[in-house]
């Protein structure tokens, strides 16, 4: 039986010992297993639907919570990830702080730049997962030139590129 | 004054559009509060972006924070998350019911093939305007930190692909090299 305060304890430390969206996956994971209230297929599946439903990557954690606990762990899983962001503001405080110093503006743009570096990686890594092939690399340029004329708004390129997988693939 | 129901909507608009994970939903943020309605500049947005990176859980929700913050105070920051969140999360939960009952449908896993490298397209286009302000910065400091910058774009992603460095340590890593010598250029100016 699933104790939801303990469940809620368990996704709300995932999210405040993380940075990102995902970086949660690997305590969450050590966690529910090893309680037995989640399964590997369970987290395969949450992981999945997370990059098809809009909003950030990171909302993957509320279908893990529909998937563990219905409605109401989808709804403790959101409080969850809602609560942790929030010490941005004074992350940002600190910042407006000592801003101005030279080493912290430094400081800010160096991590930037990390950032823009292991998106690389990310985006290689999902890139990866589907296959370096033609067909992928085909669609993957054409949403970035379709992009790039911010013309075209992004559910518009995520449809064609829908269609272009089922139309290549099936 | 930003107008509270204008904001909502904005922030509705990308709770709604916002398909295809993280990299196209901070695509779209840029895109909608920076060009379409300038709440904030654009190297406004990459050093929020960088400080979302330090901040715990998901970025985009302390990005999402930090423009609801700057552009309406507290109110800002309950419709950015009400308006990015409300479609996206009852979409995630509507889908993860209907999954159930199609997932091993191949017209389903055949999608999934094409909206996968799409991501990655638009990522790229990001990841472009997310380095092309720091770059340009740089270059206005001399080539020294140009060189500097392009070092550790280039390095980070090396570290954490091929020396398996994790991330949180790169990244800290990488901010610390710059501040000193962002420091040591204040110190010492020729």
């Amino acid at each position: 039986m699933i104790d939801l305060l303990t469940l809620f304890w368990l996704l709300l430390k995932a999210s405040l010992f993380s940075t990102t969206g995902s970086g949660n996956l690997p305590i969450l994971h050590q966690d529910l297993l090893a309680r037995g209230w989640a399964t590997d297929r369970q987290f395969a599946e949450a992981l999945a639907i997370g990059q098809v439903s809009p909003g950030p990557t990171g909302l993957w954690v509320i279908s893990l919570g529909y998937l563990v606990g219905g409605l109401r762990g989808a709804l403790l899983s959101l409080v969850a990830i809602t609560l942790p962001p929030l010490a941005v503001l004074a992350v940002a405080g600190f910042y407006r702080r000592f801003g101005g110093h030279p080493a912290m503006q430094g400081f800010v743009r160096g991590l930037s730049l990390a950032v823009t570096g292991i998106f690389l990686v990310v985006l290689f890594g999902i890139m990866r997962g589907v296959g370096f092939e033609p067909r992928a690399l085909l669609i993957a340029l054409c949403a970035l030139g379709l992009g790039a004329t911010r013309r075209v708004p992004v559910i518009g390129v995520m449809a064609l590129a829908a269609l272009a997988g089922i139309l290549l693939y099936s | 004054m930003i107008s509270k129901t204008e904001f909502l909507r904005a922030w509705l608009g990308i709770g709604l559009q916002s398909f295809g994970g993280g990299a196209a939903t901070l695509y779209l943020i840029r895109r909608t509060a920076v060009e379409r309605h300038g709440w904030l500049s654009d190297s406004d947005f990459t050093r929020d972006w960088g400080i979302c990176q330090i901040a715990p859980g998901i970025n985009l929700f302390g990005m999402a924070i930090l423009i609801g913050w700057r552009a309406l105070g507290a109110a800002g920051v309950a419709l950015a998350l009400l308006g990015m969140l409300l479609p996206s999360v009852a979409i995630t939960i509507g889908l993860t019911a209907a999954y159930a009952t199609i997932k091993s449908q191949p017209l389903v896993q055949a999608a999934l093939h094409g909206v996968v490298p799409a991501t990655v397209g638009l990522g790229l286009l990001l990841g472009y305007s997310l380095l092309r302000p720091l770059l340009a910065a740089s270059r206005k400091e001399g080539r020294a930190s140009l060189l500097a910058a392009v070092a550790l774009f280039a390095g980070s992603a090396l570290a954490v692909s091929l020396a398996h460095i994790s991330v949180l340590a790169a990244l800290w890593g990488c901010g610390g090299l710059f501040a000193l010598f962002s420091w040591w250029r204040a110190r010492w100016p020729r």
